[in-house]
């Protein structure tokens, strides 16, 4: 046994966790999802038939900042996820202070807003869609019955995206809502005892104690919901199809309209704007929302 | 059975170098403690011979075999953590064999080693739990369980007592000194604690920054110190330290003094020194007693009587704090001033690098 | 003791859910015992007569038995990537969570990337019929093993971070290699976050819509939400048809919910901190 050997020929002894555990995820994803984001980028310049590609260079793009449907689209995604995610924001927190109060019917409670989540979005646009007809509609048959005009939920074109914005609400409040629960619970105890003594009022308390250490949970509901609402693309297929008109298309829907019509280049330019559309949007955001606290 | 052998065996991290080349000689059947300060690298050594962490350089023997490359399960080592790290979804009886198990014992085989092991811990009763459902003790026990079953020929210890309360403690500490007589494995144990480092060890190793400081048993370490950081390190309360002029060299010993210590003659290697070098001189707490004649003065800052002894704090005139355990019961006044002897033969000099200047023993 | 106020507030709060989050699905149910007379005139009424079982039978043998192969096709879907998920996921996790490499934060990018991004449709159509997996259950599964990857990692990532590496230790001192480590040991104590895991994806693995539209076409290889079209015609909709085909399709996801009802909120709201 000479001392020789050993030194110069360090042999690196197999790890403990191996590499090769990465392999078989990273094949599917890159494969399937990584391969065709980077390629959705070449082929967004083409015009192309899935067996030949021509290529326009940014043509596709120009014709998504030129045709008025196209735009609307793109204003349209904004709008909505905006209105979803301010929405559940608003109605989760506020539905998630009167859980984690000493209300009754807690768990019957806490069931019936968050079962909507694990149900068929296609199921419940369609049920929506039944409910919101204008006439013959559950909704605005029982509006009628208070000597309320019910409006076109869905038919009106000022109103259609609103209204599936609306049922986007009612099926995902209640992931807002267990986000909210979840972090309002972990909210210490004492922090209210202290502003007890302090003598804070209720809406004090909610002000100064509530609203400031429940904003991870904030961050959270936001960009999981504006993310969401940026990719909706079933609900509003389910309800409208993007219509009346272009009245609810948003970018989702063109791509999948695009793709119909064969257009492929410009679907594909739509999932690259949409990609952008999310980049640009979504970084800056959590960016802003998980910025350091001052406490903590 | 067998020893170890390290030979300038290194470890770095990135460009941190945690281990500095360390040679060690470990027998065959020896228990050897490592000590050292948080930090200094005794987990990492111990890592490195169970091969849990790559060698950055060097050499490590187990028994005859060159081990540096070699899986942990081919080194015949078996090791105790510090958390116990049970598997949580297994009972004790499958912690113990898990081993075994993946060793593909024969099914008797097993179950035979595990009851014996169960039977030298005193376990048998707590074969079917879960570690969930143990005492801290009890899951020691375990996990030294875990150990011996697997018959290995060097058992590893990363204070593995830590986490136990002060009188389990001390009984697990005996245990594990009598598992070492009746079983005769090499053991290697990494403490910071001094009383377990004496009371178990054949020999210490004592670390300070990834280099081994010195190697002896513990009374070596003990009354002659080859450095400062050892001398100041073993033994407790720690020895007090002054600076003091070298006033007279003589066959064998060194007079020294300075405005805290009066003349003292102290036996110690005079090679390389000369009248008027400054040295530090070092006295342990336990070898300083009131002595109105006595070379050192002081005032008293704090007082501790514990009946049987009492701890004396002192201020010598340069300002140097000193500690010293006096016998007996001593109703000393703060501020009051107090003499106290050393008794020559026990205090050490050190040079100016720090190194003991040790008398040649006679 | 409750105050009168909070009794009345308890009182509102429940007849408030009551008429938004119960009604609809009241309606749901009334709808699928009517016949299609009844039907047609979408109120909320009490059906006139019992008709649930022919409804049933009727949108079960509808378009040559269809609800039956869905019903197959989603579960085999469902299952077979589920089971891929939390294999990939926990191995990938399991390595993610333990070994740190300079690759440990480009990893963690794709992460992020793959909650985030869209998938990009048609060249993924393309590469599917370049694989000849375009519009095959293998390739449906492949795809939801791929676009769902990440929020199981992440899952599993945050939980085995919690469970000491002196573990695996342990282990490899008893003589476990890498493969005993992670079957062995890891995998039985990551029970819990697989259950989450496998209930969360589940769910949304068979409520999917949009990705068996784009990649599986094809009526023989209809899935559960499309059989939904089959009663929506432009100009007369089967309305006790279609909404006993909702019911029926909201039946999984209800016994998911009575029985996980707890992993499911916890699996959510876990990795949706995380993500
Ligand atoms: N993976 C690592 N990367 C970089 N440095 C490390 C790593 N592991 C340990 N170190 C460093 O190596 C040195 C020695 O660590 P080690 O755990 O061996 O100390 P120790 O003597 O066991 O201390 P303690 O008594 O606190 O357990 C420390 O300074 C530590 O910071
Ligand atoms: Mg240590």
């Amino acid at each position: 046994m000479t001392a020789a050997a050993a030194p110069a020929l360090k042999m690196q002894r197999r790890s403990l966790y191996p590499g090769w555990f990465y392999l078989p995820a990273a094949v599917v994803y890159s494969v399937l999802f990584l391969a065709p984001t980077f390629a959705s980028l070449y082929f967004s310049l083409t015009r192309w038939t899935l067996f030949d590609a021509t290529f326009i260079g940014f043509d596709n793009f120009a014709q998504f900042f030129r045709e008025p449907f196209l735009i609307q689209g793109l204003v349209n995604t904004v709008i909505y996820a905006v209105v979803t995610s301010g929405l559940k924001v608003v109605i989760g927190m506020a539905l998630a202070v009167m859980l984690t109060s000493q209300i009754m019917a807690r768990g019957y409670l806490r069931s019936v807003i968050f079962f909507p989540v694990l149900v068929s979005t296609i199921g419940v646009g369609m049920t929506f869609t039944v409910l919101m007809h204008p006439t013959q509609g559950m909704i605005n048959q029982a509006l009628a019955l208070f000597g309320i005009a019910g409006p076109g939920w869905l038919v009106d074109p000022k109103l259609a995206l609103f209204s599936v914005a609306l049922v986007d609400v009612w099926k995902g409040v209640g992931l807002a809502t267990v986000i909210y629960i979840a972090g309002l619970v972990a909210i210490p105890k004492d922090y209210y005892e202290a502003a007890r003594i302090d003598g804070a009022t209720r809406l004090q308390n909610f002000i100064y104690v509530t609203l400031p250490l429940s904003r991870p949970a904030t961050a959270t509901v936001i960009t999981l919901s504006f993310i969401g609402g940026l990719r909706t693309f079933d609900l509003i297929w389910a309800m409208t199809k993007g219509g009346p008109g272009f009245a609810s298309d948003t970018v989702a829907s063109v791509i999948y309209k695009q793709y119909q019509a064969g257009f492929y280049g410009l679907s594909t330019a739509g999932n690259v704007v949409l990609f952008i559309l999310i980049a640009v949007l979504v970084v800056p955001l959590t960016m802003f929302l998980n910025r350091k606290q001052g406490h903590e | 059975m067998a020893g170890l052998e390290l030979k300038n065996i290194q470890k770095t991290y990135g460009k941190v170098e945690v281990i500095k080349g360390v040679d060690l000689d470990i027998e065959d059947g020896e228990f050897v403690v490592f000590v050292g300060p948080s930090g200094c690298g005794k987990s990492t050594l111990l890592r490195m011979i169970a091969g849990l962490e790559d060698i950055t350089g060097g050499e490590l023997y187990i028994g005859d075999k060159l081990c540096n490359d070699v899986e942990p399960r081919d080194r015949s080592i078996a090791m105790v953590f510090q958390s116990y790290a049970l598997y949580p979804h297994m009972t004790v009886y499958d912690n113990v064999g898990f081993g075994l198990k993946l060793a593909k014992t024969p099914k008797d085989v097993r179950d035979q080693k595990i009851r014996e092991a169960a039977r030298i811990l005193k376990m048998e009763h707590l074969l079917d739990r879960k570690p969930g459902q143990l005492s801290g003790g009890q899951r020691q026990r375990v996990a030294i369980g875990r150990a011996i079953v697997r018959q290995p020929e060097v058992f590893l210890f990363d204070e593995p007592l830590s986490n136990l309360d002060a009188a389990l403690r001390v009984d697990t500490r005996m245990e594990i000194a009598k598992l070492h007589a009746d079983l005769g494995a090499t053991m290697i144990y990494v403490t910071h604690d001094q009383v377990e480092a004496m009371t178990l060890a054949d020999k210490i190793v004592v670390l300070d920054a990834g280099v081994v400081q010195q190697v002896g048993s513990p009374i070596e370490l003990y009354q002659r110190p080859q450095n400062r950081f050892v001398a100041g390190f073993i033994g407790s309360p720690k020895m007090n330290f002054v600076e003091v002029a070298v006033e007279a060299i003589g066959p064998d010993a060194i007079t020294v003094g300075s405005k805290d210590v009066a003349s003292l003659r102290v036996p110690a290697a005079t090679a390389g020194i000369s009248v008027g070098d400054t040295l530090t001189l070092g006295i342990r707490p336990h070898d300083l007693s009131p002595a109105n004649t006595g070379a050192i003065v002081g005032r008293v800052a704090i007082v501790e009587r514990l009946g049987n002894e009492t701890i004396v704090n002192i201020e010598l005139a340069s300002g140097t704090a000193w500690l010293a355990v006096l016998d007996g019961d001593q109703a000393l006044r703060i501020g009051e001033s107090l003499a106290l002897a050393a008794e020559p033969a026990k205090a050490i000099l050190f040079d100016a690098a720090g190194k003991a200047l040790l008398p040649t023993p006679a | 003791m409750r105050s009168r106020g909070s009794i009345i507030g308890g009182v509102a709060a429940i007849a408030a859910t009551f008429v938004v989050f119960v009604i609809p699905f009241l309606f749901i149910i009334l709808m699928a015992f009517k016949d299609k007379q009844q039907s047609a005139l979408r109120d909320f009424s009490w059906p006139n007569g019992f008709h649930l079982w022919d409804n049933l039978y009727e949108v079960v043998k509808t378009r040559n038995w269809m609800m039956i192969t869905a019903f197959i096709n989603s579960s085999l879907i469902t299952v077979v990537s589920v089971t891929l998920l939390i294999v990939l996921a926990a191995m990938v996790g399991f390595v993610l969570a333990r070994r740190k490499t300079r690759w440990n934060g480009l990893i963690e990018f794709l992460i992020l990337a793959g909650l985030m991004i869209p998938p990009a449709v048609v060249p993924t159509i393309w590469l599917l019929q370049g694989l000849k997996l375009f519009g095959t259950l293998h390739g449906m599964i492949l795809i939801q093993v791929a676009y769902n990857l990440p929020f199981s990692i992440i899952l599993y990532r945050a939980f085995i971070a919690t469970i000491p590496r002196e573990l695996d230790e342990a282990a490899v001192i008893d003589g476990a290699r890498p493969l005993d480590v992670f079957f062995r040991i890891i995998l039985p104590l990551l029970w819990p976050v697989t259950v989450t895991n496998i209930v969360v994806q589940s769910v949304g693995i068979f409520n999917d819509f949009t990705n068996p539209l784009y990649y599986l076409p094809g009526n023989q290889n209809a899935t559960v939400q499309l059989t939904l079209y089959n009663f929506q015609s432009q100009f007369s909709t089967a309305y006790n048809l279609l909404f006993t085909n909702i019911m029926l399709i909201t039946i999984p996801p209800l016994i998911v919910f009575m029985f996980f009802n707890r992993q499911i909120v916890a699996g959510m709201t876990a990795g949706a901190v995380k993500g």
